[in-house]
This record gives structure tokens, sequence and C-alpha cells, in this order.
């Protein structure tokens, strides 16, 4: 479904990506984990056709975003970070909006619609301004936007940042439903989000994909290689934390290299070396 | 091209969902019938040629009022990465946004062809000088908006766009200013930068190629600009 080879961006001297390459196959769902500022939202517009990549191609479908983005636009349903919403439009109207740029046959689009509101739980609030909804329908809207042509990839980021529980809950159930159907890439901080619906986790830090393996074989390889002592089996949180402590740790005995070999060279200049 | 129609739809619909649209109809009318009153009072003659003139000087200020959150309103909420990863050419949201403000535009033109019937009911206008200075009008204001457009198309603040669009607009209007401080060739082109010189043909019943040229190749500019300014990353 998805072949991205070698992909690198940067915005001037910045490097956001460097040398991503996975495939992502039909059916899948795959949680992307990384801390802010990894590169996932950057990853994830690249796929969209939404930027550019700096080198490296990704093919949807056997078709280039950068050649044919067009129809691979047609195969992508995208929900970016923030809902793209126009407040001032009635849900109805937006939806409506919606299906007829996304090049919905206008025999069908009434069927579409309907099947979408439906989806995500809408029809109570059809005819309220965007403006007026709540965190929780606003995100639906969103999900709803991005699934009204039935596209075969489904790209989300961040679908429950700043839900409450119970909305959060409603937002991951309707996600759930979805993934029987297409194939899903989903970013988020709240991991236990991806352990409940993603079957395999591409894990980013700094513009760098550091794990890329499903969810079982995942937690298997990190709860084996552990020591008996630990009482509790790690979570997807805890092998998030364990990936990226490193750097810190990384970080910290540099500074301590750094340090000692600034003392060796002070000694040197004094003579003492 | 239906996608061109749905954007201009959706654009023109979202003029009319906020008070911009009802306050700019108003406005506007308001000034030009004021205007008309004291044009035809003063003048005594039945002609339009002046109320065309002050309707260029009002376009100067509402067109970037009316162009200022084309782009910049969608970059800001994050809508344009909506319409940028829907399958759809960024060419024709360009001209979809274009056209939508361009009919907004037509609309406010045909509320003042009441004008028209009430100096042929009162005297014998030279119709086709009218028809003519209506045509220049029309094409003013439709370079007015290809350029507050493109201007919207470079920031995601839409007071910076308008002011932006005042820049470029006021140059061009009063640029034919400045010819007395040029001679030869540099003269000729500042003539021909100036919308005034253009306008005016129109306004006195001539319709010339140069003219023609000089509107279309502007929005034609403009637009392409436009264009290349969403497709570039770095305006975003």
């Amino acid at each position: 479904m998805i072949i991205t080879k070698n992909i690198s961006k940067h915005f001037g001297a910045f490097q956001a990506l460097s040398g991503v390459s996975f495939e992502i196959n039909k059916g899948e769902i795959v949680g992307f984990l990384g801390k802010n500022g990894a590169g996932k939202t950057t990853l994830m517009r690249i796929l969209t056709s939404f930027l550019p990549a700096s080198t490296g191609t990704v093919l949807i479908d056997g078709y280039d975003v950068a050649k044919d983005s067009i129809i691979t636009r047609q195969k992508i349903g995208y929900l970016p970070e923030t809902p793209p919403l126009y407040l001032n439009m009635t849900v109805k109207d937006y939806l409506k909006f919606s299906a007829e740029i996304k090049g919905i046959p206008a025999k069908n689009r009434r069927r579409q619609f309907e099947n979408v509101m439906a989806e995500c739980q809408l029809e109570d609030v059809a005819n309220k301004t965007i403006s007026t909804l709540s965190k929780g329908y606003k995100q639906r809207v969103g999900i709803a936007q991005a699934i009204i042509h039935e596209p075969k990839l489904l790209i989300l980021d961040e679908p429950t940042s700043g839900l409450d529980p119970v909305q959060n809950l409603q937002v991951r159930n309707l996600i759930k439903n979805l993934k029987d159907q297409r194939t899903v890439i989903i970013s988020t901080h709240i991991l236990s989000e991806i352990e409940h619906i993603a079957q395999r986790v591409l894990m980013i830090k700094s513009g760098e994909i550091i794990i890329d393996e499903s969810l079982d074989s995942l937690m298997r390889s990190h709860n084996i290689n552990r020591g008996d002592d630990q009482s509790r089996p790690m979570n997807l949180e805890d092998i998030f934390i364990h990936h990226h402590s490193d750097q810190e740790n990384d970080k910290k005995s540099h500074q301590n290299i750094d340090n000692e070999s600034n003392n060796i060279d002070a000694h040197r200049v004094n003579g003492h070396g | 091209m239906d996608k061109v129609y749905f954007i201009a739809k959706k654009e023109l619909l979202s003029y009319f969902k906020s008070p911009v649209a009802y306050i700019t109809l108003v406005l506007s009318i308001s000034v030009f019938n004021v205007f008309f009153f004291l044009i035809i009072d003063q003048n005594r003659e039945v002609s339009l040629r002046d109320v065309f003139h002050v309707m260029e000087f009002m376009f100067l200020f509402l067109v970037p009022i009316m162009t200022m959150r084309l782009f910049s309103e969608e970059k800001a909420s994050g809508t344009m990465e909506f319409l940028m990863t829907a399958p759809v050419t960024n060419m024709a949201i360009v001209l979809g946004k274009y056209l939508g403000v361009l009919v907004f535009f037509t609309m406010l033109i045909s509320l003042t062809l009441i004008y028209f019937v009430i100096i042929e009911f009162f005297g014998s206008p030279d119709r086709m000088t009218i028809v003519s200075g209506y045509i220049g009008v029309w094409l003013e204001g439709a370079f007015f908006i290809a350029v507050g457009m493109m201007t919207s198309s470079w920031t995601r603040n839409q007071i910076v766009a308008a002011m932006m669009s005042y820049v470029i607009l006021f140059f061009l209007y009063f640029l034919i200013n400045f010819t007395k401080y040029f001679s030869g060739a540099a003269e000729t082109f500042i003539q021909y930068m100036s919308t005034l010189t253009h306008l005016e043909h129109f306004i006195v019943g001539i319709i010339t190629v140069g003219d023609l040229v000089y509107y279309l190749s502007g929005i034609f500019i403009c637009i392409l600009f436009t264009r290349l300014s969403i497709e570039n990353r770095v305006f975003q």
C-alpha cells in the first residue's frame, strides 16, 4: 500500500527527516510514535503530498505522491493535528463541500454523506455551526471529512489530543470500526491507544526510524530481555521512555566525557599532564 | 472544472455567512448613491463618467477588505492543509477562490446599474460609453481582486495581506502623478503601468487592445504568482 524509500526532509539547515524507509501493507494499522518535533507530522505531510520530500520517493498503491499527487490524494483520507474545519459553516455544508471537492460522483454524494454522518454519530449536530461544537464533535467532523470519499488509506495525526476520557473513547471506537475497511496510520502521544488499536509500531526519533516492528514482537522482545527482578511487564509507554531516555543518558554521558576531556586538557595546559 | 465551481460557491456562501458581505454591499452602495446624487446634481449631464471615477477610487479601499481573508484565513485556521491534500489542483483552488470573489464583486457592480436606468429615464445618455465604462470598472475590479488574492497568499495575517494590497494598488493608482519626473520610454512605461490611464479610456468610450492586455495580463500574472506562492511552502 505504502512504500517509502529513503525519505529526507530539511527546512533550511534543520534536518526534519533523514533516510526514512518503510513499507506498509494493505489493511495494516500502524502507530507512529515519537516525541514532539521527532518528525511524525512532517512524515505524514509528505505522505499526503502536502509537503514535498527533499529526497526520496513515496509510492501509494504504486503511484508516486510527487508525480501523481491527484491520484494519491484521492486514495488518502487525512486528519491533520488541528482538524481543518471552516468554523462558520454548518456540519452538513462542510461535509457536502468535502464530498464535492474530494470528487465523489453526484449520484453517490448523498449516500456517502449519510453513511459518514451515521458512522461518526453527527446526525444530532448536522445543522449546527461548527464553531459552536464541543472539541469531541469537532474531532469527529474532522474524521468524517477524512473518510467521506471512502479512502483506502487513512492518516490521522493525533486524533484524540485534548479530548476528555469519554470523547477519547468515542473517537477511539470510531477508529476501531474504521480499521476493518482501511489501512490506517495513526500518530498519538497516548500510547495505550496504540496498544489497543495498532498492529505495528514505527518509532521516530530525531527524524529517523528507530523501531519498525509489529506490536506483539516489540512487547515480547522488550519483556524477554528484562531481568526477573521486574515485577510488572513493560508496556508501550515504558518502551517509549526506555528508548528516549537513552538519548538523555547518551547526552549526559557525552557531557561527562566532554567535561573529563576538558579537565585533562586544562591539566595539560597547566603543565600537569 | 467542477471543483473550481465548488470552491467558488463555497467562497461566495462564506461571504454571506459573515457580516462582511452585507457591510460591504450596504456601505459601498450607500457611498455610491451619495456620490451619484452629488455628481448628477452638480454636473447636470447624463453621463456616469465621474461616477466611474468615484467607483474606481472606492474599490481601491474596498477590494483589499474583500480579498484579505482568501488564503490568509485558510492558512491561519489550518484549512489550507485540507484543501491542498484534497484531490484538487492548486490552479483549481486559486481559480475557484478568484471566481468566488469576482462573482461577489459583479453583484456589487450590478446594483449600480440602477444609475444607468435613472439617467436613461431623465435624458438620452451615450449608451455605448456607459457600457464601456462598466466594462472598464469591472476589469479594473477584477485586476484589483487578483492583486488582493495574491497578497493574501503571502501571509497568514489578514491585516498584513490587506496592507500589502493597499501598497500595490495605491502605487499603481497614483503612479500617473510621477510621469512629470520622467521622459521618453520611462514616461511611457509609467503611463502604461498606471491603472488610471487605462480606465480613463474605457470611461470615455474607447476600448483598445493595449488596455485589455493590461488588465488581462495583470490578472493572469497575479493568478500565476498566487499559485506559485501556495505551492511554495516558504509562504506557509
